[in-house]
């Protein structure tokens, strides 16, 4: 019999609840962003991030509840990120998730989102074959991450300074573009061709598997201040992401060499962006690895993903008690 | 109403209360800080069991919306919306000011004013009317410094809790205030109990306004550029 979970994400800006049947029948994936809740002040701002959250999970579960046509009494497990994100965010996913598992007698599981990422591809694509490499470009993160079974993973690369996805909405920014930055660089990506723009490819030549992207933001903040706001932002930006892809996925081709790897995974939310996936497939063909992509809804911020790794997390009765705790940082 | 639940979280004490069959049957507090997330559910557990009471039988939950600790608000409303969600209950929100004000030792129709230490210099305050069973409400909560609040409240008595640790050099302002003695040193959610079913009864039957946090400060206090 398969079981039906009910997950929640408040890691950041998004208040995210999903139910999953089994480990891939998504019943509902309800997703509230607050992106213009913080536009005022160009970024998240945690407090308000807390709030909103608290404002709207409960109808949010409801709804998720009323799409997927289930009752509270149905349930047989409750998820929620537990970490990593905002410490006041995710406490308010966790004392819901706590609150709705006590009183349903139900097992209760903290989840961490970083981990949960890639199983977006689980959820979509079914079970995937060990061992496995993640790109996981999130919003604060860019991690590679070598899995070799479930619940068993390392980080092997990571962003030492700006995570991708943050250099990507900065520099959105600096070229007057509202947050996320994201689907704007990607469609200019994608109409574009970089021309005579050439920006540099932070540490590509340096044999590790760690990423900077602070330089290349510096650098587009100097190109803006040398040629003024007139400048040609399609083919620049283009020029821009370009880097941007190819220092992931040589990275990430490097790291599956390096460990023995076949098969990688994207996921997090960059990886909606249509150009990098182009690139990932390119460069995955190119160097013979068998690639796994999730649609764009299941890159950014969700609880289907979340669900899903729960699923597993319950068939193997890893469980957690009432006294979970948030935590802020990617390893408690 | 027989049967209820109280929380109080926006404080840096844990506050749980049962009643049961009419009767307090229990009321628990404890320093418990950032904590509290940790251990509210196992600590409520542990006094509906020895109430012998379940969730299932509960007829009202009542939980304190600040104004107080921001994040230490939103668990107790979080716990408290989740079990009024589930369970279908009436859940009624009570203001910290005027739980405060419940706890003074005031006589029949006199005014006065609650005040809560909020941050550093800081206090919220809101004037109440003592009338019959509890403290009704005059006006809005309002926010100022510790040192204007002796112009602000006149001559009128106050109701005065700060939490710790107490902040030095407002002892002067302190001792302009003609300060009404506290029946409970600590938050007391036995008084939570008693004023939500107060309130519960004087709107008769008629929806309760929603459970809403009051944070009375914005999120953030400036814009910022990256």
């Amino acid at each position: 019999m398969e079981t039906l979970g009910l997950a929640i994400d408040t890691t950041f800006d998004d208040t995210s609840v999903a139910l999953l049947r089994g480990k891939q029948a998504l019943l509902a994936n309800v997703t509230l962003s607050q992106y213009a809740d913080h536009a005022e002040f160009g970024g998240v701002v945690p407090e308000r991030a807390s709030r909103k959250h608290l404002e709207v999970i409960h109808p949010l579960i409801q709804r998720a509840m009323a799409e997927a046509e289930v009752e509270f009494r149905d349930l047989d497990w409750v998820a929620v990120s537990n970490l990593p994100g905002l410490m006041g965010a995710i406490l308010v996913g966790v004392t819901v998730a706590k609150s709705l598992a006590y009183q349903l007698g139900l097992p209760l599981m903290g989840i961490n989102h970083i981990e949960a990422h890639p199983y977006a591809n689980f959820l979509v694509h079914g079970e995937l074959e060990f061992p496995l490499l993640h790109l996981v470009a999130a919003g604060g993160h860019t991690l590679l991450i070598h899995q070799e079974d479930h619940f068993k993973w390392r980080v092997v690369g990571r962003s030492v300074d700006d995570a991708a996805g943050e250099c990507v909405d900065k520099v959105a920014k600096m070229f007057g573009h509202p947050m996320p930055g994201g689907p704007v660089v990607d469609r200019l990506a994608m109409a574009h061709a970089p021309g005579p723009y050439d920006f540099p490819r932070p540490l590509l030549k340096d044999p590790g598997l760690d990423f900077s992207f602070s330089g290349l933001k510096t650098a587009m903040l100097y190109f803006l201040r040398d040629h003024g706001p007139r400048v040609d932002e399609g083919p620049v930006l283009a020029a821009f992401f370009a880097s941007v892809a190819e220092v992931l996925t040589v990275k990430t081709v490097r790291a599956a060499r390096q460990l023995g790897v076949s098969t990688v995974t994207v996921s997090g939310g960059l990886a909606a962006s249509r150009r990098l996936r182009g690139a990932f497939e390119e460069a995955c063909a190119e160097a013979g690895l068998t690639l796994y992509y999730p649609p764009p809804n299941l890159c950014t911020d969700n609880a289907a993903m979340v669900a899903c790794l729960a699923a597993y997390r319950h068939e193997a009765g890893l469980h957690d008690d009432l006294t979970l705790d948030a935590h802020a940082n990617l390893i408690a | 109403m027989t049967n209820a639940l109280a929380i109080d979280t926006t404080s840096e004490f844990l506050g749980l209360a049962l009643m049961k069959a009419g009767r307090l049957a229990a009321n628990h507090y404890e320093a418990t800080g950032t904590e509290m997330n940790r251990s509210i559910l196992t600590v409520l557990d542990d006094l509906l069991a020895r109430a012998a009471l379940k969730l299932e039988d509960l007829e009202l939950i009542a939980v304190a919306r600040g104004p107080g600790s921001f994040t230490g608000t939103r668990i107790g409303l979080a716990v408290a919306k989740s079990f009024a969600l589930v369970q279908g209950l009436p859940l009624v929100g009570v203001d910290t000011l005027r739980l405060l004000a419940a706890q003074g030792e005031a006589a029949e129709g006199e005014c006065f004013y609650a005040v809560l230490n909020c941050v550093r210099d800081e206090v919220y305050h809101a004037a109440f009317r003592w009338e019959g069973e509890g403290p009704q409400p005059l006006g809005e909560i309002g926010m100022s410094t510790l040192a204007a609040l002796p112009e602000l409240v006149e001559e009128a008595p106050v109701v005065l809790r700060r939490f710790p640790p107490e902040q030095p050099g407002h002892e002067e302002s302190l001792a302009k205030l003609n300060r009404l003695p506290l029946r409970h040193p600590a938050p007391d959610c036995a008084l939570l109990l008693s004023e939500a079913l107060r309130m519960h009864r004087a709107h008769g039957g008629r929806p309760l306004p929603p459970a809403e946090p009051i944070y009375l400060k914005p999120e953030a206090f400036r814009k910022w550029k990256p």
